[in-house]
């Protein structure tokens, strides 16, 4: 019985026992509410949920546990000896996984009767002609323990949802006539509901926690299969960055180095433009705008924080790229060289810088109001001017949280991939010229991982392992940057 | 202080008019917050601004270095003259006129530099020093002349704001003076404190009398009796009277300021 | 007070104590100069920030407007019926209506003085089969034969290009697709003035094409596709972070678990939103085997990267209902959850929505993490056809489809792109007016 069924029948018995539940409590208390110790919809809530919630949780873990543990069987029944060279247990199980998959269509399709799938061999027929008749495409021809492998999978599968469907559909009737039955005039339903309420909201608020552990298990895991097939410290120190697709991936060199060089490159060209920009239009902001001007100019400032970062990448492709070649490409205006393609390092660089500005003076602008009046009073008491009471009171004072501001922009700017993408070209070297075109972290993981990927060769494994390295990088400047700013927002309330 | 003879109070007053003040106006927005005042204070002499709060005294003296100017909404009408010269001048820039009118506020507000940084600070963007020992002579002169070079002269690369509030107010006066200011000016400068220092605060007011004109806003009427040699009293926007100091305690002339002082209103 | 410097600290006259107030000394013009050069790089600043917000502004609508328009041929013609009769007559009927139709512009070109060479081919190529047009247009409406009619015949791209004056006769090498003959031949239609412009609906409705067609390519299909990661983004972000929201700032007891909770949120908050696409990449597509370049799997990813957003402004405005509520709640023997859910609850709503659409606004601009599920490989041809397919079909989205015409190599395309940039912001805006709309209109001062 599919999944989606199997959920309509709980929902469904969840509505019965809303009504008999009411019922119940109607019953019990003689028809008057008023002899209850909970309102009658309570009673009804609490036999509904007791219907669906254990199922859900019972059919949600069942989900999860059952392909792992089929899994686990059959890659058991595969012998290690047998698995072909350039191969790996986790190929031969994709395999597997096809072929049963192609043995289901089969029969859904009708070419198949559900025994001749089960019975099939590959010494009386071949397989792979006969899963093409309905449209399933094996790569290779089936060997007979890959078959045999994927006949199991399928009767252990059938077993797994038929076991799954009358153990949910139990549990679900069991929880409705459980709770049913312990409807009295005492029964303290609405304190159960609020428990039953309460816990979907601990559930709700630990989704956050189950994100950063599915971040760091996905990346962890393949990261792990990535450095079995490729040495950390080539990975971590290699110079040169040149997947090799041919091969599985074979004769790759994947060197983070460079990517991360111009991943620093770009985000410092980006802060060189965002933070003076920022800061100095955050202290005027604060300082000298008058109300009129700071309520125009600020939200004017923000909507440059609202643009989708695609806006920015196709400006810096179409717009800025070739700006700057017609200055400082061949034949510009200054009659250098030095820029040969729109797509550069400065490219992306100066349209990240541009996206971060408010990022930068927002911050800063709120920083810089948390700084007491009586600062200020006190310097221009002592008779300084107003940009002497800025320079040598006010930025000393919010220095700790205007450092705070900028590393968020860093980690911003470190992790921001569209601009990069279109903007800063596909070429990982380690070069000076700020007008070559570079490659960051981001932009090698949205090209090591787009198109048909194939999670067992390294070529796109590297993906993870570069995912993990933005992912510490990001989260340490975070970290940083947050416990900074509270601990200047502390030294003021 | 409290055993000063009457006799050093009327010579005090004998003193020129340091500033002069005529139908000074000042209005919040829509809120008529001073209503015509008429003042003379006098130079090396302590004058006492009491009355209750949101009687108008705190905005008045802030009249007198222009402070009034960082609020938006606040504007100065009248004519107030220091040394003959009006400060609402166009031609006067208020930075120049408040390094010669100092001012130390309400709560004690080093800034959260180095204790000589503090000091220094004022000196060094007046440009006051040729160099580092004369810096260093200021800082010093100025901390000791504020009774608090003994306590710091250990630690003058500690934080200001790590002292105690009684010293950080002293610190807060002793970067007044380090600009060489002819008029000090202070926001009830003893609120914050605990009594002990507002003691030593009160016996530093007495002794900067010698070299500046000091006016002191305060809500304390025996710390104006204490300290100072006249006294105006501000009641709702308006000079009730000004006098010298046992005069308005003694024998005051306006009947408000008799309630005020025997404690009927305020 | 002549002596006032007497006994300064310093010890030493000081000048400037004694310099008049009237006068500036040349120290204070030094400083004043100081300080208004200070005054001056802070508007410097911010007129360079709001300069690159024009500039972008500019560069987006000068770009993007084109691609509502197309250009068009606009043709007086009229078919006889001898001429209908014999075209229906031979074998190449499209080739005859093709001649037919070259034979008629060059009388109209001769009219008006105009001498230029042209066959059906240079007609293929700039506006397309015109022949196959034409008669089924007469095969259909019969009546109109030997009536003039008005036909409006859309030109290829490269003539639009070159009428913008993008394309020039010198990059006009590869014949396949246009060749510098026809230019004479639009040249001559200008100078004839049938050439205009007008509305192209099929890039606001229309589906993505294939490489070789920029002219024919609409981002509707990927506008409906935002559309269902949308739904799937509020029906989950909404529901989960306002009971996530309520739980931390009603229920939670303060200790480790919950401190846990908080810093998750505020760092995923601020986490790279690539590394959502590869938990999106790993977890839905990889692991639970969902489909690739599913809406769903979109807007199961932007859920949980708006959920930060949803749950921090939430708190805010559960946070700015005053205790005095809740008291009054519990005070009359409401439970707390009562009080939280008849009470705080509805108060907080507006401040909930404005942050729920804020968040979505976001969330409907963000491309990376849908690189990454596969929403870019994916040409969106056809409209889903239900609700499940809508959710569960491969199609684009509006960010996925504007990186994809900026990524194809024929810059036809990327006046395509800015164009859907016009759109997705056109989205934007509309969003976040509604939100202050809300916020005006619901805000409450306690």
């Amino acid at each position: 019985m599919s999944n989606t069924l199997i959920l309509l029948i709980i929902l469904g018995l969840g509505v019965i026992g809303f009504i008999m539940g009411r019922a119940r409590a109607m019953a019990v208390a003689d028809g008057d509410r008023r002899n209850l110790h909970s309102l009658p919809v309570y009673y009804a809530a609490n036999v509904g949920l007791n219907a669906i919630v254990p199922a859900c949780i019972v059919l949600f873990i069942w989900l999860i546990a059952q392909p792992f543990f089929i899994n686990n069987s059959v890659s058991g029944m595969i012998d290690q000896d047998r698995i072909a060279e350039g191969s790996s247990l986790s190929l031969v199980m994709s395999d597997v996984r096809r072929v049963a998959e192609g043995l289901d269509v089969a029969v859904a399709e009708g070419a198949m009767s559900a025994e001749m799938a089960s019975d099939i061999r590959t010494e009386f027929s071949n397989v792979r002609e006969r899963l093409a008749e309905v449209g399933v495409a094996l790569g290779s021809g089936v060997t007979s323990e890959t078959l045999q492998a994927a006949q199991s999978y399928r009767a252990m599968a059938l077993t797994g949802n038929w076991l799954k469907t009358i153990i949910v559909l139990l549990v679900s009737v069991a929880g409705l006539a459980v709770s049913w039955r312990m409807i009295t005039r005492d029964y303290r339903a609405r304190n159960i509901v609020e428990k039953g309420i309460m816990l979907v909201l601990i559930g709700a608020a630990s989704i956050a926690i189950l994100t950063t552990v599915g971040i760091i298990l996905s990346l962890i895991f393949n990261t792990y299969e990535f450095f079995k097939l490729y040495s950390a410290w080539d990975f971590f120190f290699g110079t040169n960055w040149a997947p090799s697709f041919s091969g599985r991936g074979g004769s790759s060199e994947l060197g983070i180095l460079p990517l991360l060089w111009g991943t620093l490159y770009i985000s410092v060209i980006a802060l060189l433009v965002a933070v003076p920009i920022g800061l100095f239009a955050a202290i005027y902001l604060s300082e000298y705008a008058s109300k009129s001007v700071r309520s125009i100019a600020k939200p004017m400032l923000e909507v440059l924080a609202g643009i989708p970062t695609i806006v920015y990448g196709l400006f810096a492709l179409l717009t800025v790229g070739p700006l700057l070649v017609e200055v400082f490409g061949d034949g510009g205006a200054l009659g250098v060289t030095w820029m040969s393609g729109g797509t550069a390092v400065m490219t992306a660089g100066l349209v990240m810088g541009m996206m971060l500005i408010p990022f930068v003076s927002s911050l800063s602008d709120d920083i810089i109001n948390a700084v007491p009046q009586a600062m200020r009073d006190g310097s221009l008491g002592l008779g300084a001017t107003h940009s002497e009471t800025v320079r040598q009171v006010i930025i000393p004072a919010a220095l700790p949280g205007i450092v705070g501001a900028i590393l968020l922009a860093a980690s911003r700017a470190i992790g921001e991939t569209m601009i990069v993408v279109l903007g800063a070209g596909a070429a990982a070297r380690l070069s000076l010229n700020p007008f070559d075109a570079m490659t960051t972290v981001t932009a090698k993981i949205v090209s090591q991982l787009t198109g048909d990927s194939d999670f067992s060769s390294p070529v796109a494994l590297v993906a993870f392992a570069l995912g993990i390295s933005l992912f510490v990088v990001t989260l340490g400047l975070n970290i940083f940057a947050l416990y900074i700013v509270r601990k200047y927002r502390e030294q003021y309330e | 202080m409290n055993d000063m003879t009457p006799i050093d109070r009327k010579m005090s007053t004998m003193q020129d008019v340091k500033i002069s003040a005529k139908g000074v106006q000042v209005y919040y927005g829509d809120t008529h917050a001073i209503k015509d005042v008429d003042v003379d204070i006098a130079d090396k002499t302590v004058t006492a601004f009491i009355g209750p709060s949101g009687c108008g005294k705190s905005t008045f003296l802030r009249c007198l270095n222009r402070m009034n100017d960082t609020i938006d909404v606040a504007r100065v009408m009248g004519d107030i003259r220091i040394d003959g010269e009006d400060i609402y001048d166009a031609k006067v820039d208020p930075v120049q006129l408040r390094a010669k009118v100092g001012m130390v506020f309400q709560k004690p507000n080093p800034f959260p530099k180095s204790i000589y940084d503090n000091v220094a600070y004022g000196p060094k963007i007046h440009g006051l020093a040729r160099n580092k020992a004369e810096l260093d002579d200021i800082v010093e002169k100025s901390l000791r002349k504020a009774a608090l070079w003994d306590e710091a002269k250990d630690r003058l690369q500690a934080p200001g704001t790590g002292l105690s509030g009684g010293q950080q107010q002293r610190l807060c006066i002793a970067r007044a003076i380090a600009t060489a200011p002819e008029v000090l000016l202070m926001d009830e400068p003893c609120s914050a404190l605990d009594p002990i220092a507002t003691a030593q605060v009160e016996e530093l007011i007495d002794e900067l009398r010698q070299s500046f004109s000091v006016v002191i806003v305060t809500h304390s009427m025996q710390q104006a009796a204490r300290v100072s040699q006249k006294t105006a009293f501000f009641h709702l926007g308006n000079l009730v009277e000004y006098d010298d100091t046992d005069k308005i305690f003694t024998n005051p002339q306006d009947p408000r300021t008799e309630s005020y002082i025997s404690g009927r209103i305020g | 007070m002549t002596d006032a410097t007497s006994d300064l600290p310093s010890g030493k006259p000081v000048t400037t104590a004694h310099a008049s107030l009237l006068t500036e000394s040349p120290k204070m013009k030094k400083r004043n100069a100081a300080e208004a050069r200070f005054k001056m790089y802070g508007i410097f600043a911010i007129t360079l920030g709001l300069a690159f917000l024009i500039f972008l502004t500019f560069s987006i609508l000068r770009n993007g407007i084109p691609a509502f328009t197309q250009t068009v041929v606009n043709v007086e013609f009229t078919l006889t019926q001898e001429q209908f009769d014999e075209a229906e007559s031979k074998m190449l009927k499209t080739a005859a209506y093709t001649e037919i139709f070259v034979n008629n512009i060059t009388e109209q070109f001769q009219e008006r003085g105009l001498d230029v060479e042209f066959d059906g081919g240079t007609v293929e190529r700039l506006l397309g089969k015109v022949g196959g047009d034409l008669r089924s247009f007469y095969r259909d409406n019969p009546s109109q034969i030997g009536q003039p009619v008005d036909f409006q015949l859309s030109a290829a791209s490269r003539v639009e290009r070159y009428l913008q004056g993008k394309l020039t006769r010198d990059m006009v090498v590869d014949g396949r697709f246009l060749e510098a003959a026809d230019l004479d031949v639009v040249d001559a239609m200008v100078a004839a003035g049938i050439i205009g412009t007008a509305w192209d609906w099929n890039f606001i409705t229309g589906t993505d094409t294939g490489v070789d067609n920029p002219g024919g390519a609409g981002i509707g299909a990927s506008v409906i596709g935002s559309f269902f990661m949308m739904v799937v983004v509020l029906l989950l972000s909404l529901p989960i972070g306002v009971a996530a929201s309520i739980y931390l700032e009603e229920f939670a007891p303060k200790n480790r678990f919950t401190d846990l909770i908080e810093v998750n949120i505020s760092n995923l908050a601020a986490v790279p939103s690539i590394v959502f696409g590869i938990l999106g990449l790993a977890v839905f597509i990889q692991f639970a085997h969902l489909p690739q370049s599913a809406p769903l799997v979109g807007g199961l990813v932007l859920t949980l990267m708006t959920l930060p957003t949803i749950v921090i402004s939430t708190r805010a405005s559960l946070k700015s209902v005053p205790p005095s509520i809740r008291d009054a709640a519990l005070g009359v023997g409401a439970s707390k959850m009562q009080s939280v859910f008849h009470h705080v609850l509805p108060l907080a709503m507006p401040g909930i929505l404005t942050g729920t659409i804020i968040g979505l606004a976001q969330a409907l601009g963000e491309t990376a993490p849908l690189l990454l599920i596969g929403m870019v490989g994916y040409v969106a041809r056809e409209y889903p056809d239900g609700i499940a397919s809508g959710l569960l079909d491969p199609n684009s989205a509006m960010p996925a489809q504007i990186y994809t015409w900026a990524a194809r190599s024929d810059e036809a395309f990327f006046e395509k792109a800015w164009g859907g940039i016009i759109i997705l912001l056109i989205f934007l805006l509309t969003m976040n007016i509604i939100a202050i709309i809300l916020r005006r209109r619901f805000e409450r001062r306690w």
